[in-house]
């Protein structure tokens, strides 16, 4: 039973003994002669104006995230029909079918909604916060994706 | 052979583990990770009931909690960036707006 | 390999999905002023299902039909027919909502709210705990968007606590449905409960998977202690939403309840009604003491929903279809009392912006008579005073409780009772008592009026002649399988 293991387990070991065996040679093999100039971070050539810490990804990020997780995880249920796609014969077609119009039905309504428009989509952290400092009630804060 | 005792075990340290980053996090979107974990805990259950009992219902609904936690972290983000917009924020701490 | 297909009892599920996917593509698709074809999709999705669903009463086939996942029982007919109900004036209310604040409105409201019927009405149907989690998370993921619907920051912040929530009690809730599975080795309710009879090795996983399930639907009829998110998500809600769901969820889940418990968990129920007794008792404690402490409507309607829920909850202790049916009645009759409430909060918020707190109610006898005279009846109803629906429900589950030897549980809820009395008498005493302050005047439109009148002969028919459906409640009491 273990041993079917044993080609992923040796996969492993190896994957890990040349990772770190070339960390390891290159540290002890290579020359070590630091001047300030090699030492400074690479940014196209220039100091780094500010760190990244916490830097915030646009929100237009989350929102193709979001897409994606929802279109994507639809395909676990074609898998199962794939495997059993003969025994089903013309009732498990139709099955699928009325399955893959529904889910369109949900790629049209994004689709028109503007989801998948990156440009004039959403708004960035930076123009939401501008937005949200401006005096007055902001209505344009639904969530164009749904 | 996996033992049938150690997977449930398994499972209920994961939930455990779920249970405990929904209550202790205070990033919405770490909560939504940790009830993933919940979710994702209860397959692993599902998963070894159906093996134990040579029984296929356990794995088909498997397959539909994956489709259901999907369209949760869907819902879910996109309730965090509605929040984040009017916020500026997603910290559940700071969701105080309604308080008795 | 075609299975057998009797579609006949999922028909009106089909008639509301197929309604909110045309609703949803015409919010896609059309422009311009869209609203009332919307209201007409969806009005007539609603009044094709119920007819649908009218023709079930007299269903005659399997008890369950496609491989085990639909009931066919009358629990389900009723339930459903609750549902939509509230479902319909729900839509009354959001389509007056949107006309009054177009800024904050969506088209997506309408398909949103059909989706959320048609998990409610799959949930009361489901035979196959696998169609009853999906059902759930089919409603509970309507539920939060519609709350997060307007944008605005308190609905977005109520939309992500009972999110969080909900998610959480959602994952409670199907760890139990795997301990049931790992303990009979089925899904479909009425096989566990032959299993359960027939075994005793597993019972112990099984009692932990009933009190997982308990758990996971405690939370979703809003019964202490997982109450929490109640009064929050209420008053962040646009007040349609709120009335829609506090009535419709309720029914629907509590339904859930009792096929989960009273069928498949049937064997076990020595053990499980204890439970349900001690939530029954601190929901009507905690729920009636709390509503005292709210200025604020929302509020107060939100911890009379969470000691209602503990009312019905009381008449579930007996597991049997005196129980069941004296629950059922209450379910209708709440539902009827608080979408009427909430209604008429929804009409009185109306000045510019909401005014929910109780000082909006000051003299609101003399600003507009009738809608004083109906909130008074459905505050009257909330109490448990004759001659209305409140009163009857209250004695048919205190009575169910005695039979099944809970004297206790139904001592402390005619306590409660009283004391929950003063919240709704106080809310009596400002509309009728005390002169305006301003000169405010409430909202005319007619939709809300609509609702508000259903709704108010709804509770008065059934305070004044329960008997017209106390037959229909005990034959849907009586659950086959």
């Amino acid at each position: 039973m273990l041993s079917e293991y044993l080609p992923i387990a040796i996969l492993a070991a190896l994957a890990l003994l040349f990772a770190v065996g070339s960390l390891v040679a290159s540290g002890l093999l290579r020359p070590h002669r630091p001047t300030p100039v090699k030492l400074s971070a690479y940014e196209c050539g220039n100091d780094p104006v500010r760190l990244p810490r916490g830097e915030r990804f646009s929100i237009r990020f989350y929102v193709v995230a979001m897409l994606f997780i929802i279109f994507d995880i639809e395909t676990i249920f074609l898998f199962p029909w794939a495997v059993a796609a003969r025994e089903l014969a013309l009732f498990g077609l139709i099955e699928i079918a009325v399955f893959i119009a529904l889910v369109f039905v949900a790629y049209v309504y994004v689709w028109k909604k503007g989801g998948l428009d990156w440009a004039g989509g959403s708004l960035t952290p930076i123009e939401a916060e501008a937005a949200s400092e401006a005096p007055g009630p902001r209505e344009e804060v639904g969530i164009r994706a749904g | 052979m996996v033992r049938l005792p150690l997977v449930l075990l398994f499972s209920a340290v994961l939930f455990s583990a779920g249970v405990y980053g929904v209550l202790a996090r205070r990033n919405a979107v770490m909560v939504l990770m940790a009830i993933e974990l919940m979710l994702n805990a209860v397959n692993v259950n599902l998963v070894a009931f159906a093996t134990a009992l040579r029984d296929v219902v356990g794995q088909v609904f498997a397959l539909f909690v994956i489709a259901v936690a999907a369209a949760e972290v869907g819902i879910g983000l996109a309730i965090v960036i509605l929040l984040y917009r009017t916020r500026e924020s997603i910290n559940v701490d700071e969701v105080n707006l309604l308080r008795w | 390999m075609t299975p057998d297909l009797d579609l006949v009892p999922f028909v009106p599920e089909l008639v509301l999905v197929a309604a909110a996917i045309v609703g949803l593509l015409y919010e896609a698709l059309a422009r311009g002023p869209r609203y009332p074809v919307h209201l007409a999709v969806a009005l007539a999705g609603i009044v094709v299902a119920s007819g649908a669903t009218l023709a079930l009463w007299r269903y005659g086939g399997d008890p369950t039909v496609l491989a085990g996942a639909i009931a066919t029982d009358r629990l389900a007919v009723l339930a459903r027919l609750t549902v939509l109900g509230a479902a319909f004036c729900g839509l009354l209310l959001g389509t007056h909502a949107i006309e009054r604040d177009p800024a904050a409105a969506r088209g997506e409201f309408f398909p949103l709210l059909l989706f959320a019927t048609t998990g409610m009405t799959l949930i009361v149907a489901a035979a196959d705990l696998i169609v009853v989690f999906l059902a759930l998370e089919v409603l509970s993921l309507s539920l939060y968007v519609l709350t997060g619907l307007p944008g605005r920051r308190a609905a977005s912040e109520a939309s992500l606590k009972y999110f969080l929530l909900g998610a959480f009690s959602s994952a409670f809730f199907l760890y139990g449905v795997a301990m049931v599975y790992g303990a009979t080795g089925t899904t479909r309710i009425p096989e566990i409960a032959n299993a359960l009879v027939g075994r005793t090795g597993e019972q112990g996983l099984a009692l932990l998977a009933a009190a997982l399930l308990l758990i996971g639907l405690g939370f979703k009829v809003s019964a202490a202690p997982f109450h929490m998110w109640t009064p929050d998500v209420y008053q962040g809600a646009p007040t349609s939403v709120t009335a829609f769901m506090s009535a419709a969820t309720k029914v629907a889940a509590f339904a859930a309840l009792i096929r989960v418990f009273d069928v498949g968990l049937q064997a076990l129920r020595w053990d499980w009604t204890p439970l349900v007794a001690a939530l029954a008792a601190v929901s009507v404690v905690l729920g009636s003491v709390l509503a005292i402490a709210q200025a604020d409507v929302k509020r107060m309607l939100a911890y009379s929903s969470v000691a209602h829920a503990g009312f019905i909850l009381t008449g579930l202790t007996a597991s049997n279809a005196d129980g069941i049916g004296a629950s059922l009645f209450y379910l209708i009759a709440y539902s009827a009392m608080t979408i009427g409430s909430f209604a008429v909060v929804g009409v009185t918020t109306t000045r510019g912006e909401d005014r929910t707190d109780l000082d909006a109610y000051r003299g609101l006898y003399r600003r507009d008579p009738h809608l004083a005279a109906a909130m008074a009846l459905f505050l009257v109803s909330l109490a448990g005073v004759p001659p209305t629906a409140g009163f009857i429900a209250k004695v048919g589950v205190f009575g169910a409780a005695i039979g099944a030897g809970y004297v206790w549980l139904a001592l402390l809820g005619v306590l409660a009772s009283v004391a929950a009395a003063y919240v709704y008498l106080r809310v009596i005493v400002l509309m009728f008592m005390v002169e305006p302050e301003e000169a405010l005047v409430s909202d005319p439109a007619p939709l809300p009026r609509i609702a508000i009148a259903i709704g108010a002969a709804i509770v008065l028919v059934l305070g004044l002649f329960p008997g017209l459906v106390t037959d229909l409640v005990r034959s849907a009491a009586v659950l086959r399988w």
